[in-house]
């Protein structure tokens, strides 16, 4: 291991005095979207159209004994530097770093936090680490279930003695806020990759899932900025504003006093020439009732840009007032300088569970196409409050469904569609930012939503080319979401509202990465009361899903002109679409598929995402297809086949002259997997 | 056992490998019953009362659960329940508990009910094919 590291540790001087080379032997993955403008891109074109389907296993890394139970969620994308894969990994979240050539173990970090990692909310193997060097010297960090910031040596995997407290900054102690109702139990923690700008490291904050949240008075979310040689706090933006603060006046009866959430769940980007760090913030709590907070709630589901060394407020665009869909802010903010009528724009582009990609200029704020506030529909559940009007973008077209009606029913036959049209009878159905309803047992039970709490573009973001000033994101296009409120039984929540369906029992909903994590008991063996209820209501026609294809996509969309270049349907057709008996002979054009953790990557000319679902077809056996698809037209140009489905999104480098490419996958009965393509060596 | 006698028994096991199918009537209507309780109590929290997933965890029914297991067994099903379910409290259920839920996961799915129970043991489970679509329309 010394003879290689020394090999590596060589190479690197190696590039550092040749500055400019025209073809490095290496290219390096350093951040989570591959840099820190959130692109995914590296120009590499060794792996391409004409051989992608030629693509074998260098290794896989199976992560099931990183934790102490094996996890079927796995959502990281590895980072690469230099020859060495770093990725976080299993129900420990521990750090992993790898041979990037033969995907040898070199170290494993976990930390084991007892019952404050058993409490936490977000828990599972994350997103993935960061990583800076100063030439000199090069750290790892990255965010444990139970909410520290760890700084690791890179070489050895051990813990920076000089960083914090012996390599640990406790983000709860280290708060401006005084957790509730404990450091311990305390609801506050983060699942997402740090963002690493010059010698500061960024991180954010998550919270348990809003559908059924046990109280309105939660802790409040931030995002803030760390010394990444010191550990010492740099600064700490308040996404809830503090009295005296601007934008403490949007939240009425004083509702920015008690209310939480409002976190910054998803990855941040930068740029240090123009000294700005990019927040995504999400919803306050909850997510689909907002009667306790009345008002606009800034800097809730905003884009914040804040100085870089203070953390002080530059812009801001509030793209939802007063959020009751839980559409969050999902996505990295991708950072691109493009060309509009002839004019350089600094733009910063957001894809949204929404459907809308958002553009502005990065420096001033203004939207690069005028976004006007419309008129939405008042919805009529008791004590809430309803902001009038929501800005809905002009240009680009969304590139997602954005609401729900009649038209994007299930529609292969005439009785198909009947059906979907007298199942969706029992729903509230409208365009986007249609209000959730109160269920009631003779209708509506819920209204239906197409992008709320699952998108369009959730947390995998988008992607795009630098070169060409497009942007390639997928979208789910049929996650369909009933939101019905019911009061909670009693004991579950102090607010009046909670997620549910009328005529059925009203169960506490928790995100996948809840109660799940390697500190959470193996076994409990508490008795669990059995209670009547469950069945009914499922969204599907015939087994058929209720909305039509395609179930998803992914769009090219050209920010010089605002236009979306192509779209594709993503993803296999299912099986039980494609040998459903109603629709037997039919030429059925590829559907895509239905989820919602598909990331895409970019190398010099294609797309590459893979699918999220298995299939087994006549060309292939059971398993899910990573694709690539060409930039310029979307044509699909070639695939190799996964064992499951890709729940965490692509990344690819080049070490000594090779590229290669690794995905995670997981899912159904398939636990998390690294798997590394690259071609033959012929 | 020699090595030939060895070869005839594993395949005459391969043989019986997936000798049926969920669409079968591989449990009973009684047995569904009792994992309907036993889902509400273990399973509903995360996955929904009504099957159909909430936040991220997978919906129970509908497509693209049955995709998700399509070309396995009814034993893999079991087998993953069995070692990770429920996520919060893994291993506290018992066999008898998982296959009655199974049973309620199948009929709520729409696959039919027979006259027998369905099995607590995954090895005899394997040789119930998942299949999305009814091999035997």
């Amino acid at each position: 291991m010394k003879l290689r590291l020394f090999s590596s540790a060589a190479l690197a001087v190696l590039i550092g005095i040749c500055p400019g080379a025209a073809q490095s032997p290496n290219v390096n993955w350093t951040s989570y979207t591959g840099d820190i403008t959130g692109s995914r891109y590296k120009p590499l074109d060794q792996i391409n159209a004409a051989n992608f389907s030629r693509l074998e296993v260098a290794w896989r890394f199976k992560t099931d004994n990183i934790g102490n139970r094996p996890e079927y969620k796995l959502e990281g994308t590895p980072l690469e530097v230099d020859g060495v894969v770093y990725a976080t990994a299993g129900s420990r979240r521990a750090v992993i770093a790898l041979d990037a050539v033969t995907g040898e173990l070199l170290w494993v970090h976990g930390e084991k936090e007892g019952a404050r990692g058993a409490a936490a909310p977000r828990q599972l193997s994350g997103r993935g680490p960061a990583y800076w060097s100063d030439g000199k010297e090069a750290r790892i960090l990255f965010v444990t279930p139970g909410y520290q910031l760890i700084a690791l040596d890179a070489r050895t995997g051990q813990r920076i003695a000089a960083f914090g407290n012996n390599g640990a900054v406790d983000l709860k102690a280290d708060s401006d806020q005084t957790i509730k109702p404990n450091l311990t139990s305390g609801e506050i923690g983060w699942q997402s990759a740090p963002t690493v700008v010059g010698d500061k490291v960024l991180v954010g904050s998550a919270f348990r899932e809003g559908f059924t949240p046990t109280t309105a008075d939660n802790n409040k979310g931030s995002a803030r900025a760390y010394d990444v040689r010191t550990g010492r706090k740099i600064w700490e933006f308040h996404t809830i504003p503090r009295k005296g603060e601007p934008g403490y006046d949007t939240w009425l009866n004083g509702s920015a006093e008690h209310t939480g959430n409002t976190g910054v769940w998803t990855e941040m980007t930068a740029d240090p020439q123009a000294g700005l760090v990019y927040l995504p913030v999400e919803s306050p709590t909850s997510d689909f009732y907002g009667g306790t907070r009345p008002g606009n709630n800034l800097y809730g589901n905003s884009l914040v840009a804040v100085d870089i060394n203070t953390g002080k407020v530059r812009w801001f665009y509030q793209f939802i007032h007063h959020e009751i869909w839980d559409y969050d802010m999902s996505s990295p903010p991708l950072l691109m300088d493009i060309t509009v009528d002839g004019k350089p724009v600094k733009a910063v582009a957001s894809p949204s569970k929404m459907g809308f990609l958002y553009v502005f200029d990065r420096i001033t704020g203004k939207p690069v196409w005028p976004i006007a506030e419309k008129k939405v529909p008042k919805g009529d559940v008791p004590g809430e409050w309803y902001a009038p009007t929501q800005p809905i973008p002009s240009k680009p077209a969304p590139y997602a469904r954005t609401g729900v009606s009649e038209s994007d029913l299930i529609d292969f036959t005439p009785d198909l569609h009947q059906k979907a049209q007298a199942l969706a009878k029992n729903y509230k159905i409208g365009p986007i930012y249609t209000p959730p309803v109160v269920s009631k047992a003779g209708g509506p039970l819920a209204t239906l939503g197409l992008g709320p709490a699952n998108g369009g573009t959730n947390w995998p973001g988008g992607s795009f080319n630098p070169q060409n000033h497009t942007v390639y994101t997928y979208a789910c296009n049929s996650c369909l979401l009933a939101m019905g409120l019911v009061p909670p039984p009693a004991g579950m929540s102090d607010l009046p509202y909670v997620i549910g369906q009328a005529g059925q029992q009203v169960v506490m909903i928790n995100a996948a990465g809840a109660d799940q994590g390697a500190d959470a008991p193996l076994v409990k063996r508490a008795p669990a009361p059995a209670r009547a209820g469950g069945g009914g209501g499922r969204l599907t026609v015939d087994g058929l899903p209720l909305i039509k294809p395609p179930y998803g996509t992914i769009s090219a969309i050209n920010l010089d002109t605002g236009l979306i270049e192509w779209q594709v349907a993503h993803g296999e057709t299912p099986d039980y679409v494609r040998n459903h008996a109603a629709l037997k002979g039919m030429a059925l054009p590829r559907t895509g598929q239905t989820g919602f953790n598909i990331g895409t990557l970019l190398t010099k000319d294609l797309v590459v995402a893979g699918d999220a679902d298995v299939t087994t077809t006549p060309e292939h056996p059971r398993g899910a297809m990573l694709r690539a698809y060409d930039q310029k037209t979307g044509k699909e140009v070639g695939s190799v086949l996964m064992p499951a489905g890709q729940s965490g999104s692509p990344m690819t480098y080049m070490v000594n002259g090779k590229q290669y490419i690794i995905v995670a996958v997981s899912g159904g009965n398939y636990s998390g997997e690294y798997i590394c393509y690259t071609l033959p060596n012929e | 056992m020699g090595i030939a006698a060895l070869l005839v028994l594993l395949s005459a096991m391969d043989a019986t490998a997936q000798t049926s199918s969920m669409w079968d009537g591989v449990y009973t209507d009684a047995q569904a019953t009792r994992g309907a309780a036993g889902f509400t109590g273990h399973c509903a929290s995360c996955h929904g009362a009504n099957l159909g997933g909430t936040g991220e965890a997978p919906a129970l029914a509908g497509p693209q659960f049955l995709s998700d297991f399509d070309g396995l067994t009814v034993g893999d099903l079991f087998d993953r329940i069995r070692t990770t379910m429920p996520q919060n409290d893994p291993g506290s259920l018992a066999r008898d508990q998982i296959a009655d839920i199974l049973a309620f996961l199948l009929k709520a799915n729409g696959l039919p009910a027979g006259p027998k129970e369905l099995d607590r043991r995954s090895e005899y489970l394997k040789a119930i094919g998942f299949s999305a679509a009814n091999p035997h329309p």
